[in-house]
């Protein structure tokens, strides 16, 4: 089967002009990675660790210092028109266009780069400007729009080319929970409809890679991880399930030591809101009835329970050994 | 207090206008530069009148000409610069709103950014003099230089650009971003009326009547008095009348002419200032970009 | 080569003259600046030879001449630095990554700058011309057309050229257009006959399109110009038609080479440099 995008031992070292302007940067340190055509592929990692310089190369932006990158089966260095035609990329916080434009008039522009008729360019403009509740900004003038619009339009400057691949350089950077809801679901329903498109996307947020994509590269000082399902990445961290209640009555914290399943526990009094804290590692989940039960019989009441569980940034903290953001 | 902060805006927003004119290149190929672009805009004028005459340059018009040439570089610098602060830190760097809205004098950042152009044109226009006397027998005789009227004349000259600088500043926040064309003309408008490279006798009577009120005509006309003393007689009395137009005002008297007309100047220039900044304000253009 | 690929360079043509022609309807501000304002400049040269009494060709030399300075300022700020532009306020990598020739980006500028450029010319022109009572001399229109659409073509080929050079330039590209202001008016003669430079000076000169070009439209404007040409008529199209051709094939070299060193280095979409 043939890869949407393709990368083969991909280094790329930036060498300043002149010795006082910085450090060799090695941005992209042999990396070996393949997307498979429909999937929606994370590159996860902090600032710096390489992820724009990858999407640079793939998008025909950058060279390679060494190493291979195909698209679309495509070579990026020298199969530029064919990889150009299928691809479209977007990134967070980006100021495309000419301010003195409209949203439909910058999107037309745009659009004939990709020689799209007139007619039809319009057409699709239109709907998804709908889809994203910017009709009514269709005839405003692009520096009039708020951050969120403005992002939402440059969304659609990237899908109104109908590409077979997408490079998303962290789409919803800077935006309220909203607006970077918008631009998730329509992500997640673009790629849905279609099994033939891919999308690329590189973030630092966690909690969209986890809810949006269906493996994830880990990325940090130009080098690849991991790679996996989210899930698979999490089983990654042998990390116990912790159980965290707040209780109230309390008198006594002892007897949980028998409950089978329950590894240890401790427990914190709040003096200024008279509660007591519980928090229990658990070797096996289905001890958490046995434990409120226990709670409950002692006579207290349960003001608040949660349960943690590892995340993505337990495995990039296992993985790199410090935290992501 | 105040005061003292308003220097410290000073001094850093000229460090800022020296680094953002000068740190691009090394200093010799910045010093070739600073030579090169004035010697050519002469040089235009030095063919014009050698296509004319055949080539005598040794007259009292063409020095006339040729240093009211050179000075006008600082009319032309400064006025450009002003706007292309405003609408490169507006839409290049977009760092316009942020000085903008720093708790400091913006009049005195404008200022300094004049104030390192004008040191910058210095040098070019030095040279320009230096080549005119030197290659082409402009008649400057330091002996007979009046340094008092050539020097009060120049830095009251210099005060009044800035002063028409910062009028264009605000006018600048309402403009868009257009080609260098704004360079070309809009110090073209005292290139023609402050009789820079011809007498303004010569324009319609009411364009002379506009050239007495700008300073620049009085600024042109007392630093040439102090500069080239023995080619503005020999102009007047060439042409056989008052060929500038203000042979019959004396000294001490263009001084004061040149005096009350920058101070009408900054009142307006004040006025201009605020009005525009209050409706770039009211218009939301403070930040806008108008790139095409 | 598919015809596709030629409809969709065709269409990005299209696409990118599209901001040029609408932008100057948008923003009024740009007849005061770009038409008004240059006028200023042009009166202050015509004026220059009134005083010393010249002949009245001279002052039309001016108009004209201040005229064409609307297509070589385009050519500076409008072409050669607009990838720098481009590049500067986010939108060359959108450009790079589109499929087509990046000289279709740069046509569509050059198509689109050039209209506006012309109406600005003609405007400038015709109240010069007003102004300063210029008597021009139209014998041979279609000749005169030919004669312009060359120059033009050579001169935006040539800014073509110098939009792939400073497309790694930081600050540098403001300077040196900058540097080819003055410097050009003179050579290229803007306000006087470029004959008066000497033969070897004004050849030199030849190398930028308007030169030649402004003495080929003077010579058939004005009756009395044929004493001031450098080169004959007929010699100076077919340079310019030789220019034409070189600067097409030089700026798509060009490009290609700058954008590749560019990708190699990675300051092809560095900003602020």
């Amino acid at each position: 089967m043939q890869h949407a995008v393709e990368v083969k031992s991909l280094t790329r070292v930036f060498r300043p002009k002149k010795k006082k302007e910085g450090d060799i940067v090695t941005a992209l340190d042999s990396v070996d990675l393949h997307i498979n055509t429909g999937e929606l592929f994370g590159v996860l990692g902090p600032n710096g660790a390489g992820k724009t310089t990858l999407l640079k190369i793939l998008a025909t932006l950058l060279l390679p210092t060494s190493g291979k990158a195909y698209v679309a089966g495509f070579d990026v260095e020298k199969d530029l028109i064919e990889v150009r035609k299928r691809i479209n990329m977007v990134s967070g916080g980006e100021i495309s266009g000419y301010g003195l434009l409209t949203v439909r008039e910058n999107l037309w522009m745009f659009s004939q780069f990709y020689g799209i008729k007139s007619k039809e360019a319009k057409a699709r403009i239109d709907a998804l400007l709908e889809r994203f509740g910017l009709s009514n900004k269709a005839k405003a003038k692009v520096r009039t729009l708020s951050t969120g619009q403005r992002q939402k339009m440059n969304v659609i400057r990237g899908f109104v080319t109908n590409p077979e691949i997408v490079f998303l350089d962290e789409p919803t950077l800077g935006l309220d929970v909203n607006a970077a809801r918008a631009v998730r679901d329509f992500i997640i329903d673009w790629i849905r409809s279609d099994s033939n498109r891919t999308v690329l996307l590189t973030t630092h947020y966690m909690m969209e890679a986890d809810e949006l994509c269906d493996r994830i590269a880990i990325i940090d000082d130009g080098r690849i991880l991991a790679c996996d399902t989210p899930d698979n990445l999490k089983r990654m961290v042998k990390m116990n399930t912790t159980l965290t209640l707040s209780v109230s009555g309390l008198s006594e914290v002892d007897g949980f030591d028998s409950i089978p399943g329950l590894l240890s526990y401790s427990s914190t009094k709040k003096a200024e809101s008279s509660t007591t804290e519980l928090r229990f590692v658990l070797e096996d989940e289905s001890c958490v009835s046995d434990i409120v039960s226990k709670v409950l019989s002692a006579g207290s009441r349960i003001i608040s329970l949660q349960k943690t569980e590892p995340t993505l940034e337990d495995v990039f903290i296992k993985l790199v050994g410090r935290g992501l953001e | 207090m105040a005061v003292i902060n308003d220097l410290k805006v000073f001094k850093d927003s000229a460090w800022l206008g020296w680094q953002m004119e000068a740190n691009w290149t090394d200093p010799f190929l910045f010093m070739t530069y600073s030579m090169v672009k004035p010697i050519a805009g002469t040089l235009i004028l030095v063919l014009m009148y050698i296509v004319v005459t055949g080539g005598e340059t040794a007259n009292a018009y063409f020095s006339y000409m040729y240093v009211g040439n050179a000075m006008y570089m600082f009319v032309a610098e400064v006025l450009f610069g002003v706007t292309w602060v405003i609408h490169d830190d507006r839409e290049h760097y977009m760092t316009l709103k942020q000085v903008y809205i720093a708790p400091m004098n913006f009049y005195v950042y404008i200022l300094g950014r004049s104030a390192i152009k004008i040191a910058i044109t210095s040098f070019g226009v030095f040279i320009t003099l230096v080549f005119g006397v030197m290659a082409l027998g402009v008649g400057i005789n330091l002996a007979e230089v009046d340094w008092l009227l050539f020097s009060a004349s120049l830095i009251v000259g210099l005060i009044s650009i800035c002063i028409l600088g910062l009028a264009l500043g605000g006018i600048s926040f309402l403009t868009a971003k257009h080609s260098i064309g704004i360079n070309e003309g809009l110090a073209g408008v005292f290139y023609v009326l402050s009789g820079v490279v011809f007498p303004i006798t010569i324009l319609p009577t009411w364009a002379q009547s506009i050239s007495r009120v700008l300073p620049v005509t009085y600024w042109m006309e007392a630093m040439r008095r102090g500069l080239e003393p023995a080619a503005m007689r020999e102009l007047t009395s060439t042409a056989g009348f008052d060929v500038t137009g203000m042979s019959g005002v004396s000294d001490m008297t263009m001084m004061v002419y040149l005096l009350a007309s920058v101070l009408v100047f900054f009142i307006l220039s004040i006025g201009v200032f605020r009005f525009t900044d209050y409706i770039a304000r009211k218009k939301g253009k403070v930040d806008w970009t108008t790139a095409y | 080569m598919t015809e596709s690929y030629i409809a969709r360079n065709l269409r990005a043509v299209r696409g990118r003259a599209y901001p040029r022609l609408i932008g100057s309807t948008r923003e009024p501000s740009w007849f005061i600046f770009d038409v008004i304002l240059p006028l200023f400049t042009i009166a202050g040269y015509a004026y220059v030879y009134k005083f010393m009494d010249a002949r009245a060709e001279l002052v039309g030399y001016v108009v004209l001449g201040g005229a064409m300075t609307a297509f070589w300022l385009n050519i500076l700020w409008s072409m050669a630095s607009q990838l720098y532009w481009e590049k500067e306020i986010g939108n060359l990598p959108l450009y790079l990554m589109a499929p087509i020739s990046r000289m279709s980006i740069l046509a569509g500028m050059a198509v689109g700058g050039l209209f506006e450029t012309t109406i600005q010319a003609a405007i400038t022109l015709a109240i010069g011309a007003i102004a300063f009572n210029v008597v021009f001399s139209l014998a041979s229109p279609l000749l005169l057309i030919v004669v312009f659409v060359v120059t033009m073509i050579a001169l935006y080929g040539m800014g073509m050229m110098f939009a792939s050079l400073y497309l790694l330039l930081g600050r540098e590209a403001y300077h040196l257009s900058a540097l080819m202001m003055e410097p050009v008016y003179f050579a290229s003669g803007f306000y006087f006959p470029v004959k008066h430079l000497g033969f070897w000076a004004a050849a030199g000169a030849s190398v930028i399109p308007i030169t030649l070009g402004l003495d080929a439209l003077r010579q058939m404007i004005f009756p009395g110009a044929i004493e001031d040409a450098f080169l004959s008529l007929n010699t100076e199209i077919a340079l310019l038609c030789g220019l034409c051709v070189i600067f097409i094939v030089l700026s798509r070299y060009a490009l290609r080479y700058m954008e590749n060193l560019g990708k190699k280095t990675g300051r092809l979409t560095l900003r602020w440099q």
